[in-house]
């Protein structure tokens, strides 16, 4: 019997020992990464992608960076190849789409781009899509300052009006954009247009007066991000106004405000003539003293 | 004759006397802190400011604080020489001499200390050179400057006729002291026109020491005031920092009366009636100080803004707290309770309360400069944490503690060299009395 609890004892320290080994146990379970693309064309010109790659972590979505990602235009070979990505700190990063596709771009009205992460030691492999038409937007200043927007979709070979559209008129600003009036979006009519009256009269542009006026259509499922911008001398003309090498309580000391040199030198002088006077004072006791003895 | 002989007794009092073995000891021991603090400030020059624990946000430290101690401390030569002279208190006058003494060190060493948190001492001189007339730094170099010439007028004027006593006895003084005071003013023969001209010299300073001592401490104030920080940007700076500095300087008065008053036997001098009047102006001057920090503190503590809520909760309740409530009880609150009663206005209790006074401000200076650059109003992010709090080094301590050494021991030297209390006004006030008595 002592024996059999002997070999038991050493059996259970024996397993106690392995279970702490943790090469016998199983890997880490890899998280979920997801990946989110975005298209993009700004002024009718070389359009753009945007991918993003996030994971929940600790119950949050977080954004991923130095995640490797491999962009294609339509399928997964090596001829219809756009590049390689690394998402940066936010995890965000972008790639134009290069002039190599030029021809496959060419010859579809329609094209779905494939976004590849190859796996790492924390996120399992995973790949994702977008599929876009492939449109494009027009903007137009009337003189009765009226801004007008037209949305074109390409059917075959023809650009055709879109209906339905909606889209933001807008001015851009230093950080963001600002409406041409209260009307937050407008929806494109059967020609593929939609109008708005301009505003923002009084809003500050350049040294002549210069803004630029932005229709975009954002997030849309069908046509991704367009944007379009045009500059109309509609704002008021930045004079700038410069405190520099003016006198002010803050400028250089050769440019001190006059009043303060009056009040400071007149105080100087009035109290240090005082002392100068009790200076001399004592020299006239002095004489005093001298022509007492 | 009777006169005579007690015209010499007061003199024989009143002339300055040779050091005895505590006052050797004594001086041999400011000399110990003054050298350690030259060695302190050797090794500051020699490795620069990072011996200190000054960083970006704290860049005023216990230097600053220990500057405007001495410029607090400074105004007491207007208080009691000038205020007191003008509006004729005349139990003030064995005083005179110990307040501008007092005054005179403490700004020597209030344009010392500056130097000392100077980066690069020996671009100083660009401060005259190119100082912007615009800051607040450069009226402060211009007013402490201007401070110092008048209180060393207001020193050396009224000194005038007590030399010539003094050279009257060569042997006392030895052949060194006699020398000094024959160079400094034999020329005083004490004709009715000398002293016309002194008087009246002596009435001009009075005059405008006065401006020159409320615009030195409030420039000094304006230099936080005119910046834009929890705890600075007030407009009670000005009158707070002179109520202050009324008080620290009366308390630093207190102190120097007893214990000259204890070391050369002054008895007689200094009596227990002047303890009784310092001990009224220091409890005036106290609940002065107390309002405008009631004032200063009780409305943004009332309105808590969140800009300056870690500040104030850091003095209230924080790492403060303890330096702060010390500086407020000990320094203000406690010395008004002793000095409401007779008994606390008698020489010894009046002396504690002179230290508590005079210790109280100076951590109360501490508390102005420090707490308010630990708390911007722009959060500190990714900084060292050494830039978080401020702690001395034992640099700063030694030369701080070196140039309180060293402004008291400009206080024994002088006290050395000159008689403590104005002998000749003494003489006349006696002959005054004696007038008096004869007439009633």
């Amino acid at each position: 019997m002592k024996q059999f609890n002997k070999i038991i004892i050493a059996g259970l320290s024996i397993l106690l020992v392995f279970t702490s080994f943790n090469g016998f146990s199983q890997a880490a379970e890899k998280g979920d990464l997801s990946i989110a693309i975005n298209y993009f064309i700004l002024n009718n010109k070389v359009p753009y992608l945007m991918v993003k790659t996030t994971a929940k972590i600790n119950g949050k979505f977080t954004n991923l960076s130095d995640i490797k990602l491999k962009l294609y235009l339509d399928k997964d070979s090596a001829g219809t190849f756009i590049g390689d990505v690394i998402t940066n700190e936010k995890g965000e990063a972008c790639a134009n789409i290069p002039l190599s596709v030029k021809k496959e771009w060419a010859s579809a009205v329609k094209h779905t781009f494939l976004a590849t992460f190859a796996g790492n030691n924390k996120f399992d492999a995973n790949k994702a899509d977008l599929t876009v038409s492939r449109a494009k937007l027009l903007i137009d200043a009337g003189s009765d300052k009226t801004v007008t927007a037209t949305v074109y979709e390409l059917k075959d070979t023809t650009w055709t009006p879109v209906k339905g559209v909606e889209l933001i008129l807008a001015v851009k600003r230093l950080a963001s954009d600002i409406t041409i009036n209260e009307t937050p979006t407008f929806t494109t009519d059967s020609t593929g247009k939609a109008s708005g009256d301009f505003k923002r009269d009084s809003i500050p542009g350049d040294v002549n007066g210069n803004i630029t006026l932005v229709a975009k259509i954002s997030d849309n499922d069908q046509y991704g991000n367009l944007r379009i911008e045009k500059t109309v001398p509609w704002g008021a003309k930045f004079v700038a106004v410069s405190d520099f090498n003016k006198r002010s309580l803050f400028a250089t000391r050769g440019k001190a405000p006059i009043w303060l040199m009056f009040i400071a030198t007149s105080i100087i002088i009035a109290v240090w003539s005082i002392l100068i006077m009790l200076v001399i004072n004592i020299f006239k006791i002095r004489k005093i003293g001298k022509e007492a003895l | 004759m009777e006169n005579s002989i007690e015209n010499d007794r007061i003199i024989n009092d009143l002339l300055p006397q040779k050091f005895g073995k505590a006052g050797k000891i004594w001086v041999g021991f400011l000399v110990a802190v003054c050298l350690v603090g030259m060695y302190a400030y050797y090794r500051q020059l020699r490795y620069g400011l990072i011996v200190t624990s000054m960083r970006d946000y704290v860049s005023w430290g216990i230097y600053i604080s220990n500057f405007v101690f001495f410029v607090a401390i400074s105004l007491v030569g207007s208080l009691i020489t000038a205020i007191f002279r003008l509006a004729g208190v005349k139990w003030g006058s064995p005083l005179t001499r110990i307040a501008e003494i007092i005054a005179v060190a403490a700004i020597i060493f209030a344009s010392l200390i500056i130097i000392v948190d100077m980066g690069s001492p020996e671009r100083f001189y660009n401060l005259f050179l190119y100082g912007r007339i615009q800051s607040p730094i450069i009226w402060d170099v211009i007013v402490i400057t201007t401070y110092f010439f008048i209180s060393i007028l207001l020193l050396y004027y009224p000194l005038l006729p007590d030399i010539k006593i003094l050279l009257r006895f060569r042997e006392h003084s030895g052949e060194r002291l006699y020398k000094f005071y024959n160079y400094i003013g034999s020329f005083w023969k004490g004709t009715p026109e000398q002293f016309r001209l002194s008087e009246k010299a002596i009435n001009i300073l009075c005059i405008s020491i006065i401006p020159v001592a409320f615009t030195i401490h409030t420039v000094t104030s304006w230099l936080f005031a005119t910046t834009y920080r929890p705890g600075w940007d007030s407009t009670n700076f000005g009158a707070y920092f002179i109520a202050g500095a009324f008080l620290v300087g009366a308390g630093s008065v207190v102190v120097a009366m007893y214990v000259f008053r204890k070391a050369y036997h002054l008895e007689k001098y200094i009596t227990e009636d002047h303890f009784e009047k310092m001990g009224r102006v220091t409890v005036l001057l106290a609940l002065l100080y107390l309002y405008f920090n009631v004032n200063e503190f009780l409305t943004p503590f009332f309105k808590m803004k969140k800009s300056e809520e870690g500040y104030l909760n850091g003095l209230f309740s924080g790492d403060f707290s303890v330096v702060f409530w010390f500086a407020i009880l000990v320094g203000i609150i406690l010395p008004v309770i002793i000095l409401l009663f007779r008994q606390g206005r008698k020489p010894l209790p009046m002396f504690i309360v002179g230290i508590m006074v005079v210790v109280g401000a100076w951590f109360k200076r501490y508390l102005i400069v420090t707490p308010t650059l630990l708390h911007p109003f722009l959060p500190m992010h990714d900084v060292p944490a050494s830039y978080r709090h401020y702690f001395p080094s034992w640099e700063e301590w030694a030369i701080t503690l070196g140039s309180l050494a060293g402004t008291m021991l400009i206080i024994t030297i002088l006290a050395r060299i000159f008689p403590i209390i104005p002998i000749e006004e003494t003489l006349e006030e006696q002959h005054e009395i004696i007038a008096h008595h004869e007439t009633v």
